[in-house]
This record gives C-alpha cells, sequence and structure tokens, in this order.
C-alpha cells in the first residue's frame, strides 16, 4: 500500500472519535513521534513523520479509529513510550499515529488471585509505586524501567533484567485486550479467562500477539502477574583476567540450579572499556580485570542469604574475584541510568564526541557465546575502518529463558554513531553491518533478536530465513487479520503478504 | 531560518544532540507537566529533538514556542537525566532543559511570537514595576511596602531584606514572620528604597531584556543604600540574584546573597532564635523545586522542622520529590492554570496519603495554589509557610 494522505474530512472524523483536544496536526506533534531512541537515519527523519496524531482515551475510540482507517486506507502505527530499539513505534508511511499514553490508569489491583488490570500507557515505576504499598509489585524490569510503557512492552515482547526469576513480558502479561487491524475488539490470554494462566483450549493466541510490533493491532487493557515483593536483593560482581574464564564461570553460575537467581551478565573487554570512559563513576578496577560477570537475586530472605553463599563460591571457584559489596549494590542499583552514555563516543583519535547508542540483540546459545562475539566485533571493525562515525561499545551476554537461565542469552552489541554526522553512504554500510551480524547469530543457531524486535532495516531481511516456513504462516496471519494492510505498514517485510493484489 | 533562529541552533545543537542521542526518556515520569499531559510534545527530551529538529529544518520556531509553555522550569528532569547522573561528574556536563526552556522562550519573543498571557503579565509589570500577581489587591510602588505595616522596620543599610511581590502583595504573612524572626534574633536589616521585581519571571517567559531592567534597577538601589548583604525568603528570588544577576553584571556582582531558610537553620542551632512552643501539627514538608531539585537545598529546613517542639514530622524522602512540584513556577499558571491545578492536586494527594494536617513549603509561590486544592480534600489540608510555622513556635504570633 502506499501512503495515504490524511484529507479534512478524514480529520473531522477522528476529531469526531477522539474529541479536538486529543487530535494534533502540528508539525512538533508530528515530528515528535517520528523517533525511537535507537538511529533511525537522522538525516531523514522527515520520512518518518505521520500526516495526524490522536491521544485516545478509551479502547471504543481506538477501535472507531482502526474502522476509519480501514474505510479509507489510512496506515495505523501505534505508539506508546516510543521507547522501542526497534522500529516499531516510527512510522513508514505516515498516516494515523495511535498514542496511547493518556490511557495509563489502573483500573483493578486483585491481591487474592495476584493480579493488576491496567491501561496500555502506564509504565512499570509508576505502576510500583502503587502496588508497592500493597506489599507486591509488577516484576518486569527492563533498561527502560523508568519510562517504557505497558503497551510497547506487549508490542515488542520486551525482555527483563530480572527475567531468571520472574519472567519476561510474555511470561508476566496473563492477559490482554486488542484491537485487531480491521477494528474489532478481543481479548487473548491462555484460553478465555482474563486471570488465567494456564489453558490447553484453542490455540495460545496470547503469544501470537506478543511482539507484533504494531502489525497485529492495539493493546488497549492488560491483565499483569503480581508477585511478593522481595524481601531480599542481592548482588554479586565479579572479576576476571580474559573472557573465556569468564565466559566458563557464567555457564556455571547460571546451571547453579538456584531458584532466586534472577540475572547473570557477562561484559567483555570492549564494554569494560567502554564502561571505563566515565572513570569517576565506574567501578575502579585494576588494569588486569577484562571482564566483569554481575549477578543478582531476589527472593525471601531465608532463600537469598543461604543461595548468595553458594552464588560467591560458584564465582570464585571458576574463576571470579569478588568485587565487593559496595560495587556489587550500587552498580546494580544503577543499572536503568547506565546503558547508554552519549558522551563516551571516541573517534579513532581518542576525540570525545557525542554518539548515539544502537544495539542488536540476537538469542544465543552459550556454547556459541565466544564464537559469536569475536565474528561481530569484526564487522563493527571493519565498519569502524571505513567510517569514523561508527565506534565498538563492547557486547554483554545475558541468561535469557524465563525460570531456567542458562542455554541461550540475550547477546548484544553495541554500537556508538556519531548521528550528526551521518550520511546516506554511512547508513547503508550500517545496515549491512547489521544484516551481516544477523546472518551470523543465525548461522550459530541463534534468533536474530532475543527481544527488541528483528524488524529493522538490515536484519529484517533474514527473518524469512531463520524463520523457514513459519515465515510463510506468518504472512497468511497477517493477510488474514489485516486484509488490507492497514496496521504498521512496511514493518517486517509483511508487504510481501499482500504480493499480486490488486493495487 | 532566521538568522537569529540560526545563531541559536549553532548555541544549542551539541547539548541538544547529548539529550537527542542518548534516547532515554526517563525525565517523563518525573516531569510534573507531562505526568498530567500525557503529550510527548511537552517532555523535556522533546525540548531538546526540537533543537536537532530545528537543524535539519523540519521545525520552526513558529512550530514549537507554544510548546514550551509547558514547563515549570522545577529542574527535576536535569537531575534524573543519566546524562547528568552518569558522565557529569568528569565531563563536566550537566543536562541543561531550564536554561534551554528560557533560551528557546526568549528566542520566541525576539521573533515576535508572544504567549498572550505572558505578554499581557509582562506588560502589566512594567507599568507597576511590581508583578501584577492579584485581582483585588493593589499592586504597584506606593504599596509595595504594605505589608510591612506597623514593624517599623528601617529602609537601607548593609543587610536588606528582600520581599518578593507575592509575599508583598499577597501572602503578606509570610514576610511579617521574616521580618519579626529576624528582629527577635537581633538580625538588623532594612528595605528596599523602592523595590522592583526580581525580573525572574520575565527571564523565564523570555522577555530578557525586561528581566535585565529590573535587574539593573534593584542593583542600583542596593549600592545607594551602601547594601552587601541580601536575604531572600522566596526561591525564585534565590534563583534570580544567584544565577541571573551574576550572568548580567559578571564580575561587578558582588553582593553576598543570603537564604532564608539556611540562615533560619543558623539561627536556631546557635541559639539565637528559641523555639519554645509546642506547635501541636502534624506536618509534612513540600521540597520547593528551586530549593532541593534547582539548588540541592534540602536539609536546612528539614533542620528547621525537626527542631519545633510538639511537631510531628512524616518527611518524604527528598529524592522521591524529584517528581512533585505545585505547579506554580515557570509562568505556567498564567498560560496554563488548569495544568497548575492538577499539578497541585495532586501534590496535596499525595502529601494527604501521609496522614498529615499540614503541608509545609518553603516557596510562597507554591502555597496558592496548593491551598486552594489543599482545602478541597476530604480531609482538609492547610498549607503553611516554615517561616508561618517557625513564628509560631518562636511565639511570634502576628497581631497587627
Amino acid at each position: 500500500m502506499t501512503a495515504t494522505l490524511v484529507t479534512d474530512p478524514v480529520i473531522d472524523e477522528l476529531v469526531g472519535i477522539c474529541g479536538p483536544d486529543n487530535v494534533f496536526t502540528d508539525r512538533s506533534s508530528r515530528v515528535n513521534r517520528a523517533r525511537v531512541p535507537a538511529p533511525f537515519p537522522v538525516h531523514r527523519w522527515a520520512e518518518h513523520v505521520p500526516d495526524v496524531v490522536v491521544l485516545p482515551t478509551s479502547a471504543e475510540q481506538i477501535s472507531e479509529v482502526v474502522k476509519l482507517a480501514n474505510r479509507h486506507r489510512i496506515p495505523v502505527v501505534p505508539r506508546a513510550g516510543g521507547t522501542g530499539l526497534t522500529d516499531g513505534a516510527v512510522p513508514l508511511r505516515h498516516g494515523i499515529l495511535v498514542d496511547v499514553k493518556l490511557m495509563n490508569k489502573i483500573l483493578e489491583i486483585d491481591l487474592d488471585d495476584r493480579t493488576v488490570t491496567v491501561q496500555p500507557g502506564i509504565n512499570m515505576l509508576k505502576l510500583n509505586e502503587e502496588l508497592r504499598q500493597h506489599g507486591v509489585i509488577y516484576p518486569d524490569d527492563p533498561a527502560s524501567y523508568p519510562c517504557s510503557l505497558v503497551g510497547g512492552r506487549i508490542g515488542t515482547s520486551g525482555w527483563s533484567l530480572i527475567g531468571g526469576r520472574y519472567g519476561h513480558t510474555r511470561d508476566l502479561v496473563i492477559s490482554f485486550q486488542i484491537v485487531l487491524p480491521t477494528g474489532e475488539l478481543i481479548w487473548v490470554g491462555d484460553g478465555g479467562g482474563r486471570k488465567v494462566r494456564k489453558s490447553s483450549t484453542g490455540y495460545q493466541l496470547k503469544h501470537l500477539f506478543m511482539g507484533h510490533q504494531g502489525t497485529l493491532g492495539i493493546v488497549t487493557e492488560a491483565v499483569l502477574e503480581l508477585v511478593p515483593r522481595p524481601e531480599a536483593e542481592f548482588a554479586a560482581f565479579f572479576s576476571y583476567p580474559d573472557y573465556e574464564t569468564a565466559w566458563r564461570s557464567t555457564g556455571a553460575l547460571a546451571k547453579s540450579g538456584l531458584a532466586t537467581l534472577a540475572g547473570v551478565v557477562l561484559f567483555d573487554e570492549w564494554k569494560l572499556d567502554y564502561l571505563r570512559r566515565d572513570d569517576e563513576a565506574y567501578i575502579p578496577q585494576p588494569d588486569d580485570v577484562r571482564c566483569v560477570v554481575a549477578t543478582a537475586m531476589y527472593g525471601t530472605t531465608d532463600e537469598v542469604r543461604p543461595g548468595a553463599k553458594r552464588l560467591l563460591r560458584i564465582g570464585t571457584q571458576t574463576g571470579g574475584a569478588y568485587l565487593g559489596d559496595e560495587i556489587s549494590q550500587g552498580d546494580w542499583a544503577s543499572r536503568h541510568d547506565r546503558y547508554a552514555t552519549p558522551l563516551h563516543g571516541r573517534l579513532r583519535d581518542g576525540q570525545v564526541v557525542p554518539m548515539s547508542w544502537h544495539c542488536e540483540d540476537a538469542s544465543i546459545n552459550w556454547s556459541k557465546l565466544p564464537q559469536v562475539r569475536r565474528e561481530w566485533h569484526d564487522i563493527v571493525a571493519r565498519l569502524g575502518d571505513r567510517f569514523r562515525i561508527f565506534d565498538d561499545w563492547g557486547m554483554f551476554a545475558y541468561t535469557n529463558g524465563a525460570f531456567k537461565p542458562w542455554g541461550d542469552y540475550l547477546t548484544e552489541i553495541d554500537v556508538g554513531i556519531w548521528e550528526q554526522e551521518l550520511d546516506d553512504a554511512a547508513w547503508d554500510a550500517w545496515v549491512t553491518a547489521k544484516r551481516d551480524i544477523a546472518a551470523v547469530a543465525i548461522a550459530y543457531g541463534g534468533s536474530i533478536s532475543a527481544c527488541h524486535g528483528a524488524c529493522r532495516a538490515g536484519e529484517v531481511d533474514l527473518v524469512p530465513e531463520e524463520l523457514g516456513g513459519g515465515w510463510e504462516v506468518m504472512k497468511k496471519v497477517k493477510r488474514v487479520l489485516d486484509p488490507l494492510n492497514i496496521m504498521n505498514p512496511g514493518k517486517y517485510l509483511l508487504d510481501q503478504a499482500y504480493e499480486g493484489d490488486e493495487p | 531560518m532566521s538568522s537569529t533562529e540560526r545563531e541559536f541552533v549553532e548555541q544549542w545543537r551539541n547539548a541538544a544532540y547529548n539529550c537527542y542521542s542518548s534516547g532515554h526518556k526517563f525525565c517523563r515520569e518525573v516531569c510534573p507537566v507531562t505526568q498530567v499531559t500525557r503529550n510527548e510534545v511537552h517532555t523535556p527530551t522533546a525540548f531538546h529533538a526540537n533543537v536537532v529538529a530545528m537543524e535539519k529544518g523540519l521545525l520552526s520556531i513558529e512550530d514549537v514556542a507554544r510548546d514550551y509553555v509547558h514547563c515549570t522550569q522545577c529542574g527535576a528532569c536535569e537531575l534524573r537525566c543519566p546524562n547528568t547522573l552518569f558522565t557529569g561528574d568528569f565531563y563536566r556536563f550537566r543536562t541543561r532543559t531550564v536554561q534551554l526552556v528560557k533560551a528557546v522562550r526568549a528566542l520566541a519573543v525576539d521573533s515576535g511570537i508572544h504567549q498572550p498571557g505572558w505578554q499581557r503579565w509582562v506588560e502589566e509589570t512594567n507599568r507597576q514595576k511590581s508583578e501584577p500577581v492579584l485581582g483585588d489587591v493593589p499592586v504597584s510602588q506606593e504599596h509595595v511596602r504594605d505589608w510591612a505595616a506597623g514593624l517599623d522596620l528601617p529602609v537601607g543599610g548593609e543587610t536588606i531584606l528582600f520581599c518578593d511581590c507575592e509575599g508583598a502583595f499577597h501572602r503578606t504573612s509570610v514576610p511579617r514572620a521574616a521580618a519579626r524572626i529576624l528582629q527577635a534574633a537581633g538580625v538588623e536589616f532594612g528595605l528596599m528604597r523602592e523595590q522592583w521585581c526580581c525580573g525572574g519571571p520575565a527571564a523565564e517567559m523570555g522577555y530578557a531584556e525586561r528581566a535585565r531592567e529590573f535587574a539593573r534597577h534593584n542593583v542600583e538601589d542596593w549600592r545607594a543604600v551602601g547594601a552587601k548583604r541580601i536575604i531572600v525568603f522566596d526561591p525564585h528570588d534565590y534563583i534570580s540574584f544567584t544565577e541571573d544577576y551574576p550572568s548580567y553584571f559578571g564580575d561587578e556582582y558582588d553582593f553576598e546573597i543570603v537564604l532564608f531558610v539556611e540562615l533560619l537553620a543558623e539561627l536556631i542551632r546557635t541559639g539565637r532564635l528559641a523555639l519554645t512552643r509546642p506547635v501541636e501539627r502534624v506536618v509534612t514538608y513540600h521540597d520547593a523545586c528551586r530549593l532541593n531539585k534547582r539548588k540541592g537545598i534540602h536539609e536546612a529546613p528539614r533542620e528547621v522542622l525537626r527542631a519545633i517542639p510538639g511537631l510531628t514530622f512524616k518527611d518524604v524522602d527528598h529524592v522521591t520529590q524529584w517528581s512533585y512540584c505545585s505547579g506554580a513556577g515557570g509562568g505556567l499558571s498564567i498560560e496554563r492554570p488548569d495544568l497548575t491545578a492538577e499539578i497541585s492536586r495532586r501534590r496535596v494527594e499525595q502529601a494527604g496519603g501521609l496522614g498529615v494536617d499540614t503541608l509545609v513549603s518553603a516557596c510562597v509561590w507554591s502555597e496558592r495554589p496548593l491551598t486552594e486544592q489543599g482545602g478541597k480534600l476530604d480531609q482538609p489540608l492547610e498549607v503553611m509557610d516554615l517561616l508561618e510555622i517557625v513564628a509560631l513556635s518562636a511565639g511570634l504570633e502576628d497581631t497587627p
């Protein structure tokens, strides 16, 4: 489908649905909703600006907006926090942008069956401020914890830093209401019950809509899991003289079987070098420290205290040196704030320039981490040889499987990009590098993305290869649910589902 | 793009890009305005992104001027910015959203774009040399010292008590408490001969030249009476005198600016002011944005409150209060009184949840909107200034 100009009568209809105060056609409202934190070629920002922005206040309004879009064949792009690292919330074909931030209410707290029902525009931090007084929390803890919203967490099937203990978004969202691409409102979950976690009735529709990147609808309400607020939190950081030792130790820690183990993170040499650029704030470690492994446990005091002893024993017996309570607890506490600091950007000659942070986040088995790491750094090094605006910010690997934190790892390489100097040639080289990075992930039996989504330029080209026959099913599903290709068109190569249709 | 706009973009492009490239939006949930409107164009991060977009030719000052109304200049976003938190120490970097907002508002005014309420407000201010903060109360230079009736205060001297406009014309009990406390503690001080507005609000709304005009007059008045120390109880004045005035006058500006609440803590600590009368109230403290978030002053007011006998003080951590504001600052209450009211309502609701009967503030500007909303609670909440409650405990009830 080609871009459709939103006309005045359409605006009038939108005003009729959402009210005059919640429909915006001014340039500022539109331009500011075209971007997400990841570089999206800032020099081509204008290509992504939506035609009109609406801030609805109910599921019914969203349903009406989507039906209107179908009538006029106008693209619809949903947007929650706009903090995603893929381009889910970035319009590719202009159209109507549905911003759900005004729908941010807590609708019900059920302490008996341990659920909380919310609108999609609420954020984990704000939600937990309310829940804490009841002794419970919603344990979804992305790096963007202070600003990402529940709607976007479902849209990207986001991943949690403490997911090894509590699960990730897909495990923590019990059911949700979604406006389908044709405007119908349905509930999906495990079976039909809104608060039921386990069911074998029918297909597992919840998972179909988890990580849809805005291509299969707009979430309007969700029932979330509550867990007891942890009595105890324990963080232990270990340092290592080389990657090989750190990697083996990571495997041993993750396989410990400790039920309270929430996360194990392995930072490689490049990542440590990057973090050390912030000399005064980061851990002051001796130069011979090449890698760091960070672990965290959550649970009751009775569980965590003895578990922590065992964790420390495993870490040190496998070659790690405990970095001490102050560093471990302090650095873990700052986990949300540290993940992107533009002033750590460096040109080859050492000059400090502000760089944007981009990450590729494959899911890789533990046994393949060393090989993937080598090949990924080589790809970024070749990129840096050609264009000085790229800087290798290192890699980390993180326990991935919920409740069984071994096996596959969220494996991320971070690249600094000096966007102020970005041009078409550098952007094209970057897209190629992303494709190469994705190819390595597939070659080693991994998945292109663990949690951000694989719908951005570059890696998206290899999605059909990774999914194989599943890709054919995905296209059929898209076409059945969205016959006119209204929802977030252009994403995930899903235009292919409509090839051969009448224009 | 006009040459003024180009100059502005040149000046701010790298600072704005530091926010833009980080991509963090952690500021959003501590921003008092965004918490209410949930509109992305009112977020601190959008204020920076706009500069990048202006550089790319996507937006102009006409497109964005109105968005920048939506800021109380509380400074929470600057503190919450990971760039400030994590690279600030090393690179001497702080995200300067408040300065950026002031600069964009000034660019708008320079470009002939005015917000109707602010324009009218500044014109009135110019006519009266004081802030036209009220309806029925007479606001003019003839009445600027009415609040001090019967206190027998001298004019001039080495130490001047600067009484801000909201206090002088509206919440007169606050400057009266201030004056009586100083008298009781034996601090010699006088008033200005002719006190004009500090100019801070005009500067905040983008009327930079008007702000300088006020500043020049006030500094000349200080010099004329030989003033060396200026005592201020209003945090907004404190910002004007410690940030704006030095930028206007450079090294020539050699006045000692004393913040009343810090002086007060010292007077109590050293026994120069005795707090003898129990105040049987259950209170919490509203961290004034310009003290806590802008200046890092949160200990002194707490020290004062803890020194009051009979008082039950239910404190909230000063970092938690980063996300609170009264909504009264930065001219928001003039252009968007509805937002100020809602921000204040949320603030008193938070306070009410602590089971207190009084919300104590140390910012005279916050007190009118907070009082209005506090009275609407199921269990009404009284709003008092820290100076008023201290005067009570020191036996300095005002009986004019």
